[in-house]
């Protein structure tokens, strides 16, 4: 089959159960998904597929043919990383740091449809996205700085 | 302690004391340390200590971090699934393994008679569902998970107890233990005369409190990754404790300590859950012996909630006596709690002998062993359930005798540890209380229940208080290494490991300080059992005031050789200069030179030092105390609770991060919301079956749950604790939430839910009278 990761044209040959966690996971060695119950009820795994938030674990990678996939590792790097990433460091908006991928996707995809989302609007967008530390209140604050920060360099 | 000596005493560095464990007093060698440093107190100028620097690895965790162990790909990985009990006690006749071996693609099958009996893997007898009975490997996790179902096992079913009242009946737990009782009979506590002083009290009330049985369901499941060398192995696990999986991995396997490493880069969460090797660990080093491969076992998440410890359920029967101007005396509870097949007595009894001043207490705890997964240590064990049926019970007397509910408590303060008769290093809940309802509007809550406005008869919106104590003093035996690289740079090694609180943040920011170091000048090496000296399990509260006071003294040692050496290269004495930012100066001169400018020129010459932690002063307690507020919204037609606010101010010492502090402190209220109103695991009690065990049908609190939070540490120090004048807060953060929304959904109805979770189930029957 034939998808696009992270703007790079990818082709692998995938058995039919195969969900898109596994081949990003174990075939693609894109370990910045996680996975914490694939089964669908944590948001842990959460990328996007054409724009569009989806847990990766409950999508068959054929499913996907010919979509553009973007995870963790397409929203940025250390070196580089996306003003979403910059304000979880600057909030503390991650503590273990497990489900953060899947709450920084969601997040991207929420930015991407609404730059200027208010705490219920982010609560909304984000409630598919279990965290067991406790950073809930940290990340709304982050999504909401990271897109303060995109508008304003949108306005430059 | 019963002898805290500091050295140069006659005594020799390697003294017998008596240390405190989490309510357990044992005996133990305490090394003294070389030196201890003068500590740091209320009024010390710090840079770095105090300071809201930003997690050291915040970077790599918002860019999906690889250096959890589900991460750890090896070459040639081969991928393991444990097979479960589905009966909660029962004798396997049969085991049928054919179907899975032959599955293409599964590379072997572990069954009892293939592992060392010191691993307890396994077994022909079932006495809980979930206990692993067989484990298969295969070349990919998904032919490992299919293989598992292919196991066929046929189970003789026995009579089984999953609540105290079967197993205090007689129902069958385990042969070995007669009459299913943890410790053979329950455990009495009594200070002064209870009996006594109930029957002179001029007040008294009763109430029962039932707790639930919740699951620490961290996001990372247990999990690791084994792989041999020859004889040595290599074990990646997302632990709490490092040296401890080590010590059992070796134990278990009959194998040199010195061939075992273990490592843990990074973990996704362990509430308690992960302070020991477990089953996951065995099988994978087993098969990756038997296979010469690495092997990962990472449980699934139905394993997950069912067989990796849970914080067990409790009855309490609490009886309170008073004078009728609000003073404690006579505190006595009655307690029930199933542990599950395994674990330890850490019952809700102690939090009643500490939390209020009180002459006569008596607790009397019954825990039973019942034929359900073994319970583990959860985030103030004992504590969190304890403190939920004491303060229902203190709201009940506020009510009773017509006084407010914070006043009964300021009324009733503990100044002293009154288990050891001894006063504290420090305690001003007296002034959490004071902050945190100033920070409420507690006295003006009944204005601002009125102005909250005619949203609806059938909405009711209430406050509630409640307080904590914890035993946070941390202590040895724990070390620190610090070697300066030749560019200046710093390693803080020390064999901790960091579960998402920040311990890598907090060791460089210590360092940095005792140095006179940049932060990003140092850098913590933790999570290795190959490159560091013993720390303890980070459990207890423990992990920064055992640490932080270790990882100061191996940083004022190097400090002091780096002077030696800075001194000769400058021509004057050490003791001219100083460090600051890097840079060591000629004091009252504009000569300096950085640290890497020291270093080089002395080439290959290691800068080094070495901390260790001291033992706790004997003579006084160290506990962190705090006050948490709730401000509810009912919705009596539905049942819904809806937390609006909490409040939390405690008094843990000095902080040295306060934005990581915050985060635990939310960390524990958003955990204490969920044991408030959503979690808990159901049993079907006919069958013995757990009946939620998926994230979907076990309620943790979502981003939709959450109140506005406003958590606060008082400013200040505790330099008698030890000389970074620091306490530990990660289980004082959740042990007042449960029932500070208890108090606040009963203010707000005029009638109390004394079953958590208070579910709109429970809340509706509560208000029908039921």
């Amino acid at each position: 089959m034939n998808l696009s990761i992270n703007g790079r044209a990818v082709a692998a040959d995938v058995a039919g159960a195969t969900t898109l966690l596994e081949l990003l996971r174990d075939t693609l060695a894109l370990t910045g998904t996680k996975r914490a119950c694939d089964i669908g009820e944590c948001g842990a795994c959460t990328v996007l597929v054409d724009g569009r938030p989806i847990y990766a674990c409950l999508t068959l990678a054929h499913a996907c043919e010919g979509q553009a996939i973007r995870t963790i590792e397409g929203l940025g790097a250390p070196g580089a990383p996306h003003a979403l990433q910059e304000a979880f460091v600057a909030e503390d908006a991650a503590q273990c740091g497990f489900c953060t991928p899947g709450q920084l996707m969601a997040a991207a995809a929420l930015l991407a449809a609404n730059a200027d989302p208010s705490d219920a609007e982010v609560i909304a967008a984000l409630s598919g996205n279990l965290c067991r530390c406790g950073t809930y209140p940290k990340i709304v604050r982050a999504v909401r700085r990271a897109a303060a920060t995109l508008r304003s360099s949108a306005d430059v | 302690m019963s002898d805290a000596p500091r050295s140069g005493g006659a005594k020799g560095r390697f003294v017998t004391t008596t240390v405190e464990v989490e309510g357990r007093t044992e005996q133990r060698v305490v090394e003294l340390p070389a030196f201890e440093p003068e500590p740091w107190g209320v009024d010390a100028r710090l840079t770095h200590v105090g300071a809201r620097a930003t997690r050291t690895d915040g970077a790599l965790k918002a860019t999906g971090h690889p250096g959890y162990t589900t991460d750890v790909r090896r070459a040639n990985q081969a991928y393991a699934a444990i097979v479960r009990a589905i009966v909660p006690r029962g004798r396997i006749t049969a085991l049928d393994l054919s179907a899975a071996r032959a599955f293409p693609g599964v590379l072997d099958v572990l069954v009892a008679a293939d592992v060392p009996a010191r691993t307890r893997l396994f077994g022909a007898e079932i006495t809980y569902t979930g206990q692993p009975i067989a484990a298969v490997c295969a070349t990919t996790q998904e032919i490992a998970d299919a293989a598992a179902r292919l196991v066929h096992a046929a189970v003789e079913s026995l009579p089984f107890a999953v609540t105290v009242e079967q197993a205090l009946e007689g129902g069958a737990v385990r042969p070995k233990i007669e009459n299913n009782l943890v410790g053979g009979k329950p455990i009495v506590l009594e200070r002064g005369d209870v009996a006594a002083a109930l029957a002179a009290a001029e007040v008294t009330i009763t109430r029962e409190v039932r707790t639930p049985c919740v699951l620490h369901s961290a996001m990372e499941p247990h999990c690791a990754v084994a792989e041999w060398d020859g004889d040595r192995l290599t074990v990646w696990e997302s632990t709490q404790g490092i040296y401890r999986v080590r010590d059992n991995v070796a134990k278990a396997l009959g194998i040199p300590l010195t061939d075992v490493r273990v490592i843990c880069e990074a973990m996704g969460g362990g509430f308690g859950a992960k302070n020991y090797a477990g089953a996951h660990t065995y099988i994978a080093a087993i098969f990756a012996r038997r296979l010469g491969r690495a092997v990962a076992c990472v449980v699934d998440r139905t394993g997950e909630q069912i067989d990796t410890g849970n914080r067990p359920s409790s009855w309490q029967r609490i009886t309170l006596g008073a004078t009728r101007d609000g003073r404690l005396t006579a505190i006595d509870l009655e307690a029930r709690i199933p542990i599950g097949i395994g674990g330890f007595e850490g019952g809700p009894g102690a939090i009643y002998h500490e939390l209020y001043a009180c002459p006569n207490v008596r607790t009397r705890e019954t825990s039973a062993f019942v034929n359900t997964a073994a319970m583990a240590a959860f985030r103030a064990p004992g504590h969190a359930e304890g403190s939920v049926g004491l303060e229902i019970a203190m709201n009940a007397l506020a009510l009773e005798l017509g006084i407010d509910p914070l006043a009964l408590r300021m009324r009733n303060i503990a100044m002293r540890d009154q288990k050891k008769d001894r006063p504290y290093t420090g305690n001003r809940l007296a002034e959490c209380y004071e902050e945190g309802a100033r920070r409420i509007g507690w006295h003006g809550r009944e204005a601002s229940k009125a102005a909250a406005g005619p949203r609806g008869e059938h909405l009711k919106r209430g406050y509630g208080v409640a307080a904590q104590v914890w035993s946070t003093g941390g202590g040895p035996p724990c070390y620190c290494n610090i070697r300066f690289n030749n560019d200046g740079t710093a390693d803080v090694m020390a064999g901790s490991q960091d579960l998402g609180t920040g311990t890598r943040t907090i060791l460089a920011q210590v360092a940095a300080e005792a140095l006179g170091h940049r932060l990003d000048g140092v850098r913590a090496v933790i999570g290795d059992t190959a490159s560091a000296p013993f720390a303890g399990n980070s459990w207890g509260s423990m992990t920064v005031a055992s640490l932080a006071p270790a990882v100061r003294m191996a940083a004022e040692d190097a400090r002091r050789s780096l002077l030696e050496a800075a001194a000769g290269l400058l021509g004057v004495a050490p003791t001219d200069l100083e460090t600051r930012d890097g840079r060591v100066t000629v004091r009252d001169t504009d000569r300096s030179m950085t640290f890497g400018e020291v270093t080089a020129k002395l080439g290959n010459v290691m800068i080094q030092g070495q901390g260790s932690r001291g033992p706790n002063p004997q003579d006084a307690g160290i506990v962190t105390t705090g006050a948490q507020f709730a401000e509810v919204e009912v919705d009596t037609e539905t049942g819904v609770v809806r937390v609006l606010r909490v409040v939390a101010v405690h008094d843990a010492g000095r902080i040295v991060n306060p934005t990581l502090a915050e985060s635990q402190l939310e960390g524990g209220i958003i955990q204490g919301l969920g044991f408030a109103l959503f979690e808990e695991r159901r049993l079907d009690a006919r069958s013995g079956l757990p009946l939620n065990v998926g994230l979907h049908e076990y309620k943790v609190p979502t981003h939709a749950d959450m109140p506005v939070i406003d958590g606060h540490f008082l400013d200040g120090a505790d330099p008698k604790a030890n000389h970074v004048g620091v306490r530990g807060i990660a289980e004082p953060a959740i042990i007042p939430t449960a029932p500070a929304i208890a108090g606040a959904v009963a203010d707000a109805l005029g009638v109390e839910v004394n079953e958590l979770p208070m579910t709109p189930w429970r809340v509706l029957a509560a208000l029908r009278g039921d």
